[in-house]
């Protein structure tokens, strides 16, 4: 882990001094323990803030966009699967844009250590054992037990596009069966679901950070903010939430690249999941679709085949 | 504005639901108008809300329809093939294959939301559609759906 | 020295037929003077309830028309009018007029009938065929153009009496007018003008039933005209709609129907089939069990169903078995009254087994024939046109529409009996033929319609009009009208509603366009029919009042409201409400939108080169354009190069050599052969089509003309055995002298091989003809040979049944199946028999044959498919293209700029083929005369401020028509190329882009509304 700090903060030092970018948007130590944030470093000098572990859990493309001029990124294998869509949908100017590709093993899901622990008051990181300080109690963690259920099933962990990759390559877990969790959940009776969803929804508090830390949540105007036409009255209750969320996930549909930020974001912890990764398995099952791998493959929305099944006509 | 409330009255009238038809204009509209000068009758359930092509339809616009309390949506476009602007319902098709996958997944009732072809030349079939979309939308009752917003949902009063 | 020729045409007759000739001809340029004998516009189309075979209401798809007519700028209509006189030629007529005094200013009435509310004298009313009465003061329906009253002088007590005793008589209609449009005193009028060219379609009367007294027309009085009965259908005639017997009011329980009365009758002069009658009948007894609230028993006497038409078949089929209607193949011998003081009819028949029966019916309606009117008569003697023995016009051979005299065109039952979409079709083809007479001349003596400056209403209030239609009782029968009023008040926007009775009548209109200025709307609403029919005739007058047309929506509660739902009145009447109030929402969110004008490419492109492409591209040429001719095969001619003789004896070899010839030697022809198309792109005005070769056409419409195909059978050794063969090839053996055909002795015909079954349940129409025609020639090589017409229903229509009887006369034997009971062919040895159960005899039947000429079906071409992808047009079930309308459009796909003849539309015969790509290069024309092409603007549009360039839009438009501006981060939209389908705005997550007319705000009010 250290040389790979290492590597990222030369790569980096190296690209501001030669003026090759502006800026390398990377991760820095948050001042929450267990949490990185995500910081624009714009100095030669500023490059030591840079780290890398398995706390850099945001989806860093998704400050790509707003941020202006020549960038440098540091990209996981679903930062670099969104850069990759946000290239196809003229977000990003290729030309504009380093990647420094690294690969990940994938990041901590706090909840996981608090629900434990109580809340964290330090913590800290060595050889895949993460020793916390909680208030309730302290314990020591396997990176594994702690893992983000996003990248517990991570196919994409090594990224996807790059102008320079740092550190080795993950090998990648084959899985016997893709969307077991969704699996699961369809499985669910009618009513079983319907009240999953109800519950998860009565949840939402309409805070937006779900779609604040998503990379392809770039709208000007989020179609919940509109006013004319309003598609929301503006209360919260589950099923405007829905209406929300649902809205959200189609919006996402061949889109979304599973980063997982956004359930990690929600202070509540709603399982937003739930919905993207249904639409991810109907993409991926109708039309063989996996959005952000190469750019020739254009988001499962855009395109169309004669022959795409169409199961869900009347009967009449 | 609301459509007249008096329409459901469980104790002495069947329910009568008001369904959202969407329809096409080229095809699924005009397989309407011929269901009426073949007069092939039905229900008087729907409502129609007429667009130039099933491709027209926003997804938020079925969401819509179930939060202000419609009792079903049925959307009608061309046969594949058939789009007056060629691709409008195939484009249209990947959207509906997965909202509907995705609405009942949500816990949505089966047969609240239905899509169908209807060509200018299928007047018995329109009738029929609207028909079996009634039936199945008249045995789920009212709206009381997951995505039916309590105060009737009407966002632009 | 040649004179120029005068850019104008003479229409005679305003019936379908004028109406439609003078539409295509205004409309492409040329200045039009219609002469209408009667006081209205409409000819019979307005006396008929529905047409066959869609069940349309005839008024309903013909009112757009009228008005459309009515209303033209290049049109002038000169009613209550002769031609009395004519000389000059081709390219320059002079013609006189005379033009019978109305007795009223037509500009000055209003059409509010208070003149025949105080009018004393009640004549029988010749609209409703004499069943009710009309006032000697009178207009002939409600939707009449021109929206006036008039007097006919034969009955006015003042144009009778004038003064008795110094004193005027009468005149209580002057008084009551308030308009002070009567004028007793107005004279006959002589009007001259000057054209290049005429088209006669005067139209045709019924046959008088009187003079067959074994029928009792006129004696008994169960006894009515089919025309008549129409009336007792129509829901503005006598009875609104109720059908009940004239007489004494009682509905009728048990109706029959006797075919051919007037028609297929050699001993009164009438040897032809009227081709009509039998699919009016079958039409009449569905909509009269329709109509009617108890049962009611429907039987059609017929010698044999001639439902030869496309989709006819189908609609027998659906009658007998869907609806009940019977069926009784009979010979009347008289109609009788009954004896128990009923009033009923009897009928006394025997059927083909021979057997004698009576049977008593309420009502009995007779099926009249076609006959050529008075006036038609005297105007082919004006003209000195040749006629034929039956008085009918007769054309020139294989040229669909040309009269005997240059320059003059006919159309419609002029020259025999037609159908509505035959009549349609000749319509446009003789205002093609006009228009490649005086093409030269095109735009010379026609001027623009101005309207009215468009009112600013940007930042007003909204106020919104709403009219309600009754559409006479088919909405107000079911739908409380009155209540739909009330509500629609109460609605937010709306400061006026008010109901009427035909909201797309003349006198409806302009009553909308006062009241728009009155009330100061800005927002229009009608409740009435489809919008897919009647909008743009409502969007014209917003326009005249000074609105634009699209602060205007229509909400259909006739179609898909009163129509469908007429158990249901109370429910029916919620959604006329809840659907009424969705298009108040929709007009009052509209803003102006200005059309588009595109740039239109006057080249056009055919597609086969056949007898049906090849007059296409002759004509669209002659009128001045550049016309591509793309030909699959290596030779042009298509099947007809197979063909020896035409149905009237043509010589088919040498008429196809010239049109090949012409073709070839024609300036602005460019032959593309052996070509094939590898793609389409584009729409009316600009189309590009690549050829497999990588040749590009560019042009402005297209004509499909790619034939059919002769079904080749699998039944009856066909192919098996050189003996069998189907008509065509039969033909190329007797005209080849085929030696095995020349000895033949037994010649055996099937009819009806691969038509009228499960497989293609249609009628082919060609093949009864073709079979009689071949069965002459055998018959005129060989008088000994024994020839036999296996058949199911003779279907020699026209005049053809000339040809049928004058087989019989020759001995030619004809024997009928039936569907379930078709012939068996067997071999024996090397002997062919054909085993098939003769009706009349009742007992099977062997005949040893020599040849057996299989009537083989014509079926869709094979490359429709390809066609239909790439044109994006429809086909029917059976492969056959779909035209626009069943009987107004008959050669224009929905789609615009994209049109069809021959027999890729329906299987005909070669004169109707020409008459049909005559038609069809008319309509093109018409299209190929614009300067620039309209769009309506109803397109996609964006707000920059929401945009995000993410390229969706671009990526799922098909039209090419959208852009993403990657300098700006902007999607821009190209108006000429967009066609407002509105994939785009629904797959914006941003709500960027929005299509005009239907855009998220309106609809989320709409759902709002839920």
């Amino acid at each position: 882990m250290t040389s790979i700090i290492d590597d990222i903060r030369k790569t980096a030092r190296q690209l501001l001094t030669e003026e090759k970018v502006d800026v390398v948007i990377g991760y820095e130590k948050g001042s929450l323990p267990l949490k990185a944030t995500p910081c624009f470093v714009r100095s030669p000098q500023d490059v030591d803030k840079l780290i890398w572990d398995e706390t850099c859990e945001n989806n860093l493309a998704a400050f790509v966009v707003k941020t202006p001029g020549k960038k440098a990124i540091i990209a996981k294998g679903c930062d670099s699967r969104a850069l990759m869509v946000l290239i196809q949908e003229n977000q990003i100017v290729r030309d504009d844009l380093y990647i420094i590709g690294v690969s990940c093993q994938g990041v901590i899901d706090q909840r996981k250590i608090e629900a434990e622990t109580g809340e964290i008051i330090g913590a800290t990181i060595t050889d895949g054992k993460i020793s916390v300080q909680g208030i309730e109690c302290d314990k020591v963690f396997n990176f594994t037990e702690v893992k983000d259920i996003t990248c517990q099933t991570c196919r994409y962990p090594n990224p996807v596009l790059e102008d320079v990759h740092i550190g080795g390559s993950i090998e990648v877990l084959q899985q016997a069966t893709l969307f077991a969790d969704v699996m699961v959940m369809e499985n669910k009776s009618d009513s079983e679901r319907k009240a999953y969803f109800k519950e998860q929804m009565g949840k939402c508090i309409r805070c937006y950070a779900c779609r604040n830390v998503c990379p392809m949540c770039y709208c000007q105007e989020c179609f919940v903010d509109c006013n004319s036409p309003k598609w929301l009255t503006g209360g919260v209750d589950s099923a405007e939430n829905l209406l929300f969320q649902t809205g959200r996930a189609l919006h996402l549909a061949g889109r979304c690249v599973e980063c997982g930020a956004c359930s990690r974001a929600c202070p509540q912890g709603v399982d937003i999941r739930a919905l993207s990764r249904k639409v991810n398995k109907d993409v991926k099952e109708m039309y063989n679709h996996e959005s952000g791998l190469t750019e020739e493959v254009k988001p499962a929305l855009n395109v169309y085949s004669a022959d795409d099944p169409e199961a869900f006509l009347v009967k009449e | 504005m609301s459509m007249g409330e008096c329409l459901v009255n469980t104790e002495t009238k069947a329910f009568q639901p008001k369904i959202v038809a969407f329809l096409c204009n080229w095809c699924s509209y005009a397989g309407a108008d011929l269901a009426g000068v073949g007069r092939f009758q039905y229900p008087a359930t729907i409502r129609t809300i007429r667009v130039p092509c099933s491709g027209r339809i926003n997804p938020l616009y079925i969401l819509k329809a179930m939060a202000n309390g419609a009792d079903g949506v049925l959307i009608s476009g061309c046969h594949p093939g058939d789009c007056h602007y060629m691709s409008g319902n195939y484009v249209a098709r990947r959207k509906f294959a997965l909202i509907d996958s995705l609405l009942k997944h949500v816990g949505l009732e089966e047969g609240r939301v239905s899509f169908s072809w209807v060509s200018a030349a299928e007047g018995v079939r329109f009738a029929e559609v609207v028909k079996g979309v009634t039936e199945r939308v008249t045995a789920l009752g009212p709206n009381k759906g997951v995505f039916k917003v309590e105060d009737g949902g009407g966002t632009n009063d | 020295m040649s004179q120029s020729k005068v850019g104008a045409v003479l229409i005679v007759g305003a019936g379908i037929a004028g109406i439609q000739s003078a539409l295509d001809l205004a409309e492409s340029g040329y200045l039009v003077h219609l002469v209408e004998e009667s006081s209205a516009i409409g000819g019979t189309m307005p006396m008929l309830d529905k047409t066959f075979p869609t069940n349309d209401c005839s008024m309903c798809i013909l009112s757009p028309k009228l008005v459309e007519c009515g209303r033209h700028l290049n049109i002038r209509i000169y009613t209550n009018s002769q031609v009395t006189k004519t000389e000059g030629e081709a390219g320059n007529f002079k013609i006189t007029i005379k033009q019978k005094a109305r007795f009223i200013d037509t500009e000055k009435c209003t059409g509010c009938g208070s003149c025949a509310a105080v009018c004393p004298v009640k004549v029988n009313d010749e609209f409703n065929q004499g069943i009710g009465k009309r006032k000697a003061v009178f207009k002939q329906y409600s939707q009449a153009f021109p929206n006036a009253y008039a007097i006919d002088e034969k009955n006015c007590l003042f144009q009778k009496h004038g003064q008795i005793k110094g004193k005027d008589v009468c005149k209580k209609c002057v008084e009551a007018c308030q308009a002070g449009a009567i004028d007793h005193a107005m004279e006959d009028k002589e009007i001259n003008i000057e054209v290049g060219s005429m088209i006669l379609n005067p139209g045709f009367k019924v046959f008088d039933a009187s003079k067959l007294d074994y029928y009792g027309y006129g004696k008994i009085k169960s006894v009515v005209t089919s025309l008549e009965f129409e009336r007792l259908l129509s829901a503005s005639g006598p009875f609104d709609g109720h059908l009940v017997r004239p007489f004494d009011q009682k509905e009728p329980q048990k109706i029959a129907w006797i075919q051919c009365v007037g028609s297929r009758n050699a001993k009164i002069d009438k040897n032809y089939c009227s081709g009509v009658c039998c699919m009016y009948a079958i039409k009449e007894a569905v909509i009269a069990k329709e109509h009617s609230h108890i049962p009611v028993d429907t039987t059609i006497f017929y010698m044999d169903m001639r439902t030869h038409g496309k989709d006819f078949e189908k609609y027998y089929e659906s009658a007998k078995n869907q609806h009940g209607v019977k069926f009784v193949r009979s010979r009347i011998y008289e109609v009788t009254e009954a004896t128990d003081g009923s009033g009923d009819s009897v009928i006394r028949y025997s059927t083909e087994d021979g057997k004698i029966s009576t049977e008593q019916y309420d009502l009995v309606v007779l099926s009249v024939g076609i006959e050529p009117g008075d006036s038609s008569k005297e105007l082919a003697k004006i003209l000195d046109l040749k006629v034929n023995k039956f008085g009918f016009a007769e054309l020139e051979p294989l040229s669909g529409v040309n009269t005997s005299r240059e320059g003059i065109f006919a159309a419609g039952a002029f020259s025999g009996p037609r159908d509505i979409p035959e009549t349609v079709m000749q319509a446009s083809a003789a205002a093609g033929a006009v228009a490649s007479l005086l093409s030269e001349e095109r735009g010379t003596l026609v001027s623009e319609k101005e309207y009215p400056a468009e009112m600013q209403v940007a930042g007003d209030v909204i106020r919104t009009g709403v009219f309600i239609c009754h559409c006479g009782v088919n909405i107000g029968s079911i739908v409380d009208v009155p209540a739909v009023v009330a509500y629609a008040q109460t609605l937010p926007t709306v400061v006026y509603a008010t109901e009427k009775i035909y909201a797309c009548s003349q006198d409806a209109q302009a009553s909308i366009k006062a009241i728009i200025s009155e009330q100061k709307l800005n927002r229009v609403v009608v409740s009435s029919c489809s919008p897919r029919t009647h909008e743009p005739l409502f969007q014209e007058t917003l326009k005249e009042a000074g609105l634009n047309a699209h602060l205007f929506d229509m909400a259909n509660i006739r179609d898909q409201c009163s129509w469908v739902h007429m158990k249901e009145p109370e429910l029916a009447t919620e959604k006329a409400k809840d659907l009424t109030k969705l298009a108040i929402i929709r007009a009052s969110m509209q803003i102006p939108v200005q059309p588009i004008f595109m740039d239109m490419n006057h080249a056009a492109l055919v597609i086969g080169g056949g007898v049906a492409g090849m007059t296409s591209a002759l004509s669209l040429a002659d009128q001045g354009y550049e016309v591509h001719l793309l030909e699959k095969a290596e030779v042009l001619g298509g099947v007809a190069r197979r063909f020896s003789t035409g149905f009237r004896g043509e010589d088919m070899k040498a008429f196809v050599a010239d049109l090949i010839s012409n073709v070839n030697k024609h300036p602005k022809i460019k032959l593309h052969i052996g070509a094939e198309i590898k793609e389409v792109g584009g729409f009316l005005g600009s189309f590009t089509t690549t050829l497999v070769d990588g040749e590009q056409i560019e042009h402005g419409v297209a004509i499909i003309t790619i034939g059919g195909q002769e079904y080749k059978p699998k039944e009856y050794f066909y192919g098996q055995d050189d003996r069998v063969k189907t008509q065509l090839e039969l033909d190329e053996a007797l005209v080849g002298h085929d030696s095995k055909v020349s000895a033949a002795q037994n010649f055996v015909f099937i009819q009806c091989v691969g038509s009228r079954c499960e497989e293609n349940p249609y009628c082919s129409r060609a093949c009864c003809t073709k079979s009689v025609k071949l069965a002459l020639k055998v018959k005129a090589k060989n008088p000994e040979a024994n020839v036999f017409i296996l058949y199911r229903d003779m279907r020699t229509y026209g005049y053809f049944e000339e040809d049928y009887e004058l087989a019989r006369r020759s001995g030619v034997i004809f024997v009928r199946f039936s569907e379930n009971d078709k012939p068996v062919v067997t071999k024996e040895g090397e002997t062919l028999v054909v085993s098939v159960k003769d009706h009349v005899l009742d007992r099977p039947l062997e005949i040893e044959a020599d040849v057996i000429c299989l009537a083989a079906a014509i079926i869709a071409p094979e490359d429709g498919k390809k066609l239909s992808k790439w044109f994006k047009v429809p086909l029917n079930d059976e492969g056959f293209f779909l035209e626009a309308h069943m009987k107004l459009r008959p050669v224009d796909f929905s789609t615009d700029g994209v049109f069809m003849a021959g027999l890729a539309h329906s299987p005909k015969n070669t004169e109707e083929v020409i008459a049909q790509a005559k038609a069809a290069a008319g309509r093109a024309g018409v299209a190929l005369s614009k300067e620039m092409v309209e769009s309506a603007g109803l397109n996609a549009f964006v707000d920059k401020r929401k945009c995000t360039a993410c390229g969706t839009c671009e990526a799922v438009c098909s039209a090419k028509a959208v852009s993403v501006d990657l300098v700006n981060r902007v999607a821009v939209v190209n108006d000429a190329l967009c066609k407002g389908c509105g994939a785009c705005a629904s797959s914006c997550r941003c709500g960027a882009i929005n299509l005009r007319g239907c855009t998220n705000e309106q609809i989320a009010a709409m759902l709002n509304s839920f």
